[in-house]
């Protein structure tokens, strides 16, 4: 199995802040990677520095075999990265099918994906014309998701999508996110562990700008130590 | 319903204040007074919305308060201006302003070969800066000894006023041709076309992307190729040409004049986007000082170019006709004789004035509403306003967005200018005015809204008109005997007045967001 993501030993700097201070994560084609660690550890901003979002000062990003880092964010997300930034960013001013389409990299790319966003997604099918702002939270996670759907994306970075949701709709987006790794591979940032662990073949735990460990999810659930060292609950 | 109506509560509010206010107002005067008046603002409306689009699109997007938008809009008065006076002149400067511009449809090409050298950032700063340096004085001394027809601003008689004057007369005093003297033709177009070049390559270097972009991009050299041409067409067939334009009729020419206008204030934009605003994304102090800093140079430079009296535009024979037939009874009238004037009530309103700028004015608001909600392009402005990471994040490149705004906003500035100027003249001070309203407007209407631009503008031109109005005519203050006569310094105190009380109540404009 090869990977299609490799980052190794990024520095990253926000203004003047050198937030990510040596960050490895190889994500495997085809699996679900999961991002842990604390608040402010530095999962959002390991994202970011991958779709070139943070100007990464050092280290190299690899995405299907080319080096990306440097290169401007609409580049490396043509490349075929679909990002869910935590809080949705759903544009306030465009309508829910706006909100889809403008995600379209070529011509009536969104017309041939209708049908399948749907089927994932059936609540969006009735709010197509009001502002995407309007919907419940769910809804919006659901919209920001299925955004990033629109164009053909190998990978999938999905920021803390279980945030602010009701246990209900987070066993569904669940469900959906499992749906799609069967296409695509998905690096996620989680703070709820539970969800992490229900969904993640992989793990990597970042603390401080560093990562600290890494391996398969299966044994991180066994390592009880670690759990309580890194994420303080268990 | 009760959604909409609380939503727009203010909005609301606002249109029935101009309600009452037009009420109330109606009857303090005639109705063709009334009526007049109304169309007045309409005009000058239209003309404030134009600048205040453009300022409104440039500063939602990208955050870019342009105080030199003011000055490119008398740019484009004088611009259009010289064509429309002076064909030989703006056909003898067609072949160098080609030349200058050949070299940067190369840039893209240009890059594969500056990329291929690594070089620290300081290092590729100066060379870049160097070179563009270098070839801007190149093509300045090669300009200098270049033919090119002009006015003379230290003789009267044949100076800017004198050039107007005579046009305004449909007499046109002898045009000069195009004869090289000072320098061979072979050499001033070999000399601008290197300047060129080097400036290009300069460019080239100074873009930070060193990847080689893509396949070799044979439609930039055919528009190389197509530019050299036409800059050699337009030498070998100079005078044909100037004398073509000055045959035909002046309403034609006044087209050319907006095309060239428009044109002029595109490419201004989009070169001030991509080399002067481009670094300062994120510094707006910078930006202020600036455009505050172009706006002045702009500013001295049409003073040097075409003097510091302020001249007449002549208006287009369209709206000029006053012999038989004149003033209009109809619209059908007027078309057939070309009058200035329309016969309405017992007054008369100016076509041009009264009736073409609005009409100019609400096609521009709809052209450009359309191509924000319907176009791919609006919804990527209209997404990029709120979250520009996250619209580059879904793969789409926003600089080139951001370079096309700022060029739309500054051409439709340079268009407002080329409008404005047959009814308000050109002088040297209309630009920072018209800053002035537009700015308010702005503010009344809520800064980054572009239905809130139209509506400030609105407000703005009917104060500003109505206080004109009653400057003439006198208010009667109720239950007094004085008549109140405002004098003109109240007309721009007045716009400032009304967005002081605008803002006490609607911190954010009219219709600006809340957050």
């Amino acid at each position: 199995m090869s990977n299609i993501l490799e980052v190794s030993g990024i520095h990253t700097f926000i203004g003047q802040y050198h937030i990510l201070q040596g960050v490895d994560v190889t994500v495997p084609q085809g699996s679900i990677t999961a991002l842990l660690g604390r608040n402010g550890a530095g999962k959002t901003t390991t994202l970011k520095s991958i779709l070139g979002l943070a100007s990464v000062r050092e280290g190299k990003v690899i995405f299907d075999g080319r080096e990306v880092q440097g290169m401007p964010p609409y580049d490396i997300a043509a490349l075929g990265i679909g990002f869910v930034p935590e809080h949705r960013a759903i544009f306030r001013d465009l309508s829910v099918e706006e909100n889809l389409k403008i995600a379209e990299r070529s011509k009536g790319e969104y017309l041939r994906k209708r049908d399948f966003i749907f089927d994932l997604f059936p609540d969006l099918k009735r709010f197509l014309a009001i502002p995407g702002t309007r919907l419940s939270g769910g809804q919006q996670q659901m919209l920001s998701i299925a955004r990033a759907l629109v164009a053909d994306n190998k990978l999938l970075l999905i920021d803390e999508p279980s945030e602010g949701l009701a246990p209900v709709i987070i066993e569904n987006m669940m469900a959906v996110i499992r749906e799609l790794s069967k296409e695509s591979t998905v690096v996620l940032v989680e703070q709820n562990f539970l969800v992490a662990s229900k969904l993640a073949e992989h793990y990597v735990i970042i603390e401080e700008g560093r990562s600290m460990k890494n391996g398969k999810m299966q044994d991180l659930i066994a390592d009880k130590a670690t759990i309580h060292k890194y994420l303080g609950a268990a | 319903m009760k959604i909409f109506l609380r939503k727009n509560s203010a909005l609301l509010i606002t249109l029935l204040i101009i309600l009452v206010f037009l009420i109330v107002s109606s009857r303090g005067m005639s109705t063709q007074d009334f009526y007049i008046t109304v169309l007045r603002s309409l005009s000058a409306g239209s003309v404030v919305f134009l600048v205040a689009a453009g300022f409104s699109l440039i500063f939602g997007l990208l955050d870019v308060l342009n105080l030199a938008h003011g000055t490119l809009y008398m740019i484009g008065a004088y611009v259009g201006w010289t064509v429309f006076v002076r064909p030989d002149t703006f056909v003898d400067l067609l072949a160098p302003a080609f030349l200058l511009l050949s070299g940067l449809t190369l840039t893209g090409v240009l890059k594969r070969f500056t990329g291929k050298f690594t070089l620290s950032t300081t290092a590729r700063r100066l060379i870049s800066w160097g070179m563009i340096a270098l070839g801007v004085a190149l093509a300045a001394l090669i300009l200098s000894r270049y033919p090119i027809a002009m006015w003379d601003l230290e003789n009267y008689t044949r100076g800017p006023v004198t050039f107007s004057f005579f046009a305004d007369k449909e007499m046109r005093l002898p045009l000069e041709h195009l004869s090289f003297e000072k320098i061979s033709p072979v050499l001033g177009i070999l000399g601008l076309l290197l300047s060129s070049l080097i400036y290009a390559s300069g460019i080239a270097l100074l873009g930070r992307e060193t990847r080689a972009v893509g396949k070799f991009n044979w439609r930039s050299i055919i528009l190389f190729i197509v530019l050299l041409a036409a800059a050699l067409l337009v030498i070998i067939f100079n005078t044909p040409l100037t004398e073509w334009l000055v045959k035909i009729d002046s309403t034609w020419l006044f087209l050319v004049a907006i095309i060239v206008a428009i044109a002029i204030g595109v490419g201004l934009g989009a070169g001030m986007e991509t080399t002067l605003i481009r670094p300062l994304y994120n510094r707006p102090i910078y930006q202020l000082m600036l455009t505050l800093g172009l706006s002045a140079i702009g500013v001295e430079m049409v003073q040097a170019i075409w003097g510091r009296p302020g001249f007449i535009m002549p208006r287009p024979s369209i709206v000029k006709g006053s012999g038989e037939g004149c003033p209009a009874t109809s619209l059908a009238g007027w078309l057939e004789n070309k009058c200035a004037t329309i016969q309405f009530f017992e007054g008369r309103i100016r076509v041009y004035d009264e009736i073409i700028i609005p009409v100019l004015g609400i096609i521009v608001l709809i052209a450009v509403w359309i191509l924000l909600k319907r176009t791919r392009i609006g919804m990527i402005i209209r997404a990029g306003v709120q979250d520009r990471a996250m619209v580059e994040a879904l793969g789409i490149n926003v600089r080139r967005i951001f370079t096309l705004v700022f060029a739309l906003g500054v051409g439709l500035a340079t268009f407002g200018g080329i409008l404005a100027a047959p009814s308000s003249g050109l002088n040297t001070g209309m630009g920072a005015s018209l800053q002035t309203s537009a700015l308010i407007a702005l503010a009344i209407g809520g800064l980054t809204s572009y239905p809130g631009a139209a509506l400030g503008s609105l407000l703005v031109g009917l104060v500003q008109q109505f206080i004109i109005k009653y400057g003439q005519i006198g208010i009667e203050i109720p239950f007094t005997d004085i008549i109140f006569k405002p004098s003109p310094p109240l007309v721009p105190a007045s716009t400032v007045l009304l967005m002081v009380i605008v803002l006490l109540f609607l911190p954010g404009g009219i219709m600006g967001k809340k957050d």
